[in-house]
């Protein structure tokens, strides 16, 4: 099948995710450059032109090693000529707001689109913030698109905009969009042989300092006001007017953007109110006074549907006040300003609202889901078998002596960090005493240890995150000799993004050597780190005895926890070996004999390994209950052969693979599959 | 205008978002048809809950289709707004149920995967009966098999659960598409023997 994000043009169609939709936009445009550090919802932005790039001709990506270098990296192109896009995740821009802030100052030459990728309701973000607000001081204009069609359409627009006006555009996509498959209709791809820059000199631009700054200051501020003359006549914004007027209906008013909007649209249909003047605005900075006056003329009430602390409620309070409109204006005191703004959130509102009752079957749904929460055991996302942060975490709490009961005052502190080992923190380990932002680990604790000369201090960080921003604490650490346990979690990638390569991955995941790539012990070595160790973290027994150890010794200790992540460990496995399977050599297979097991939960809760799992002896429901190890997903780790102190978990060999086995003899001790 | 709200749930690794791609695909070859929908991973990794939303839009005119109030559609399925749900993990049929009304039909795959709060003794794991007995309470159309069995006995693994389940969708309702249409889906994907097989399997379920 042709590939329709590289191939695509004017008339095909395909089903395609928001982020993708939102890179086949930058395509169309005519990128050159394109650069992320990888952060959920945003990462398939780049990922979708990283995969591709082979077939895209004058196209460079990059996953740069963090958000700063990353804008940055795509300003330097714009300056060169080149459309250039960066994409990053909500709390990324904290990294990259120095940037930001100077991109109005010094303006773009080709076209630059930041598209960030909000998390509300926080599914895999550290907060929920707004970035939107950041715009009232970065003065980067706003989109906002609805659907998947729009994140492309909107996007390709975007460079032609930040090409007139000179700013930098962020095109904003919430995880709800970024992870929304849809249908997208392609356009054509501007000609890629014309791609390629050309540095020239602009030193009124650039060079910002004294009173160059101050005029640079008052440059961008008109040109702010030439855009929202221009946001008053874009199509990306839509008035949809009321259809019958002089009726009370014909008096309110609703205002969105976004996938809310789409949220609003389907709310008001799903009410059989389907009659009232709506404001849809794609962008949502600047916004233009004659528009919203143009909009709230005539009308007596108007309601704000956003999700987040209120972002246009501010900015359209402010208009209405300037033009003096005398109507009320609604938003927050309707919507709450937390977590993600659902679909039964603003049909609730909408109709909470306008005094309306939503359907008998909604809120019959709405009744029952509570009464069914309290039967429903919450599942929180864990390690995945065989994951080598599981091994760390075990040896840590074991080291520390703490088995993983819920959290009091402990003597060891546990400094969490951004990464997959943040899933620490959640039970059965509650291995965490902090988490913030990218790097909060070493950097609290290191104030901690001076503070709090009572506990002993361990920090986590993985070796994306190290290098993101963690070598300058570090070096803070090091020179004012903290008394801390920093251990890096080194898996070779950045895993829970998709396993982008980090600046210390040697092999690629098909075997090709990656250049110029940085050798961790050295660099802690020159900079001075004089208490290396390097581990094995499923060498668990191992491990702990070096943590102990190393708590006792005073001053900075570093210990390296060196595995590679196990999903690209049994990728390549793949990769090389496809056959061999269905060959009649014997296969090793970890095997749980429960008549030896004791079921001291060792393996079963304080390792929970997912693969160990556990039935009851006649069936779903009947019976004594027993631990197995379900074949299926196991990875022989071999981390609960070394954890059980009974010897109740053993090795054996199978000639069948011990699944088709115990499918086909029900009576097999492997049988785990609980049926009657 | 025509709807037909799909939602379905399970773990991670269960190949639910495939199972929703593979849905959305099917609309591909008519302007007067559209699809809205997304996914959501809770808890990043494993073990975590995984839901995808399949939502199709059968336009009556073209004059509704360019309509504004008309052709935009959200990405979530409001609470009783699925016709189906599909969940391949019990206690995840549990949290979804709010999805679904009297009329929606519930398909679910009754193998276990017990939560990390279970392990821990801190909660228990519903009895099947438990389970039924509240879904029954919604609706009287419900489907329930032991979709890893099924899978394990004809493929050898349990990756086949998603696409049986999805067998079991075009056996059960009335979805207003076509099943050659998945079945071209499946042809032109990968693993296309296999998942045609598993296809059929959930049919004649
Ligand atoms: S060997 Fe044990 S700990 Fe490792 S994956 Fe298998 S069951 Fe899990
Ligand atoms: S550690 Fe050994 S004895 Fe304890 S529950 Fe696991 S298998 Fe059974």
């Amino acid at each position: 099948m042709a590939n329709l994000f590289v191939d695509g043009k004017y008339g095909d169609r395909g089903i395609v995710l928001g982020n993708e939709a939102i890179a086949r936009g930058a395509l169309e445009a005519g990128i050159g450059y394109a650069s992320m550090y990888p952060g959920t919802p945003a990462s398939e932005i780049i990922i979708a032109l990283d995969k591709n790039k082979k077939n895209i001709k004058n196209l460079y990506t990059e996953f740069s090693l963090n958000e700063h270098i990353s804008l940055h990296g795509a300003i330097g192109a714009s300056w060169t000529g080149i459309r250039s896009l960066c994409a990053m995740k909500n709390v990324g821009l904290n990294v990259a707001s120095e940037p930001a802030h100077f991109l109005a100052y010094t303006g773009v030459k080709a076209g630059l689109v930041l598209a960030i990728g909000s998390d509300p309701g926080a599914p895999s973000s550290s907060n929920e913030q707004d970035d939107r607000w950041y715009s009232l001081h970065t003065y980067m204009p706003i989109i906002e698109p609805s659907n998947i069609q729009e994140a492309k359409d909107f996007t390709k627009k975007a460079f032609d905009i930040s090409e007139q006006f000179s700013f930098g555009i962020i095109l904003m996509a919430p995880s709800r969009l970024c992870h929304n498959a849809g249908i997208l209709n392609f356009g054509d791809c501007s000609d890629r042989d014309l791609i390629s820059g050309n540095f020239k000199r602009d030193p009124e631009n650039y060079l910002n300092l004294f009173n160059l700054a101050v005029k640079n200051h008052k440059k961008y501020l008109e040109r702010n006001e030439l855009l929202k003359k221009y946001v008053y006549n874009s199509e990306l914004n839509m008035i949809i007017d009321a259809q019958i007027s002089s009726t009370k209906s014909s008096r309110i008013g609703f205002i969105s953007s976004g996938i809310i909007y789409s949220h609003l649209i389907e709310a008001l249909n799903f009410i059989n109110a389907d009659n009232y003047k709506i404001l849809k605005l794609g962008i949502t900075f600047p916004l233009s006074e004659e528009l919203i006056n143009k909009f709230l003329d005539n009308l007596d009430e108007v309601v704000i549907v956003e999700e987040a602390e209120g972002f246009l409620e501010f900015q359209i309070k402010k208009i209405a006040f300037e033009i003096g409109y005398h109507g009320k204006i609604h938003g927050k005191n309707v919507f709450k300003a937390y977590g993600e703004l659902t679909i039964d959130d603003v049909i609730n509102g909408v109709a909470g609202f306008l005094g309306k009752a939503a359907p008998e079957y909604f809120t019959a749904a709405v009744n029952k889901s509570e009464i069914l929460s309290d039967k429903t055991p919450q599942r929180m996302g864990t390690f995945c078998v065989g994951c080598p942060h599981r091994g760390t975490i075990y040896s840590i709490l074991k080291a520390s002596g703490y088995s993983n009961t819920d959290s009091k005052d402990r003597d060891v502190i546990i400094a969490g960090d951004i990464g997959c080992y943040t899933l620490g923190l959640l039970p059965p380990y509650n291995a965490m005493d902090w988490l913030t932002c990218m790097n909060s680990g070493l950097s609290i604790g290191q104030a901690i240890s001076i503070a709090d000369k009572s506990k002993k201090i361990i920090a986590l960080v993985g070796d994306s995150t190290f290098y993101h921003s963690g070598i300058p604490v570090l070096m803070n650490a090091i020179q004012n000799n903290s008394n801390i346990l920093y251990i890096i979690l080194d898996n070779s990638w950045t895993a829970m993004t998709g396993h982008q390569k980090t600046p210390s991955t040697k092999t690629d995941i098909d075997g090709t050597p990656i250049p110029n790539s940085v050798n961790l012990k050295d660099l802690l070595k020159s900079l001075g780190v004089s208490y290396i160790k390097t581990v094995d973290p499923n060498s668990v027994k191992r491990f702990s005895v070096i943590i102990k150890e190393a708590l006792t010794e005073k001053g900075l200790k570093v210990i390296i926890a060196k595995r590679e992540c196990i999903l690209q460990e049994e990728r390549r496995k793949k990769i090389k070996n496809i056959k061999s399977k269905t060959e009649n050599s014997p296969e090793m297979f970890y095997e749980l004999q429960k008549e030896r097991c004791v079921k001291c939960n060792e393996c079963f809760v304080e390792l929970a390994c997912p693969a160990i799992q556990s039935a009851k002896e006649n069936g779903i429901n009947n019976g004594k209950e027993y631990y197995f190890i379900d074949p299926v997903s196991c990875v022989k780790c071999g981390v609960c052969y070394e954890v059980c102190p009974n010897s109740a978990i053993r090795k054996v060999e199978f000639n069948l693979h011990p699944v088709i086995n115990s499918a086909l003899n029900p009576e097999s001790q492997l049988s785990f599959l609980g049926n009657k | 205008m025509k709807k037909f709200n799909i939602a379905i749930t399970g773990l991670g690794g269960q190949g639910i978002i495939t199972a929703g791609t593979i849905l959305k695909n099917a609309v591909l070859d008519s302007v007067m048809e559209d699809v809205s929908g997304s996914e959501r991973r809770g808890g990043a990794q494993r073990e975590g809950y995984v839901e995808a939303f399949v939502k199709y839009i059968f336009y009556d005119s073209i004059a509704e289709l360019q309509n504004p109030r008309k052709n935009m559609h959200s990405p979530m399925i409001a609470s009783g707004d699925a016709d189906v749900l599909i969940s391949l993990e019990p206690l995840e049929t549990l949290r979804a149920a709010s999805y679904v009304n009297k009329n929606s039909v519930i398909i679910f795959n009754t193998n276990p995967h017990i939560p990390i709060s279970v392990r821990m003794g801190k909660n228990k794991y519903p009895e099947l009966d438990d389970i039924l007995e509240s879904l029954y309470g919604i609706t009287d159309n419900v489907f329930y098999y032991d979709f890893n069995k099924l899978s394990l006995e004809n493929f050898g693994s349990i990756i086949s659960c998603n696409v049986i389940s999805l067998g079991v969708l075009f056996a059960k309702t009335n979805i207003p598409v076509s099943k050659n249409v998945i079945e071209n889906i499946l042809l032109k994907g990968s693993k296309a023997k296999d998942n045609l097989r598993a296809f059929n399997i959930g049919l004649n379920l």
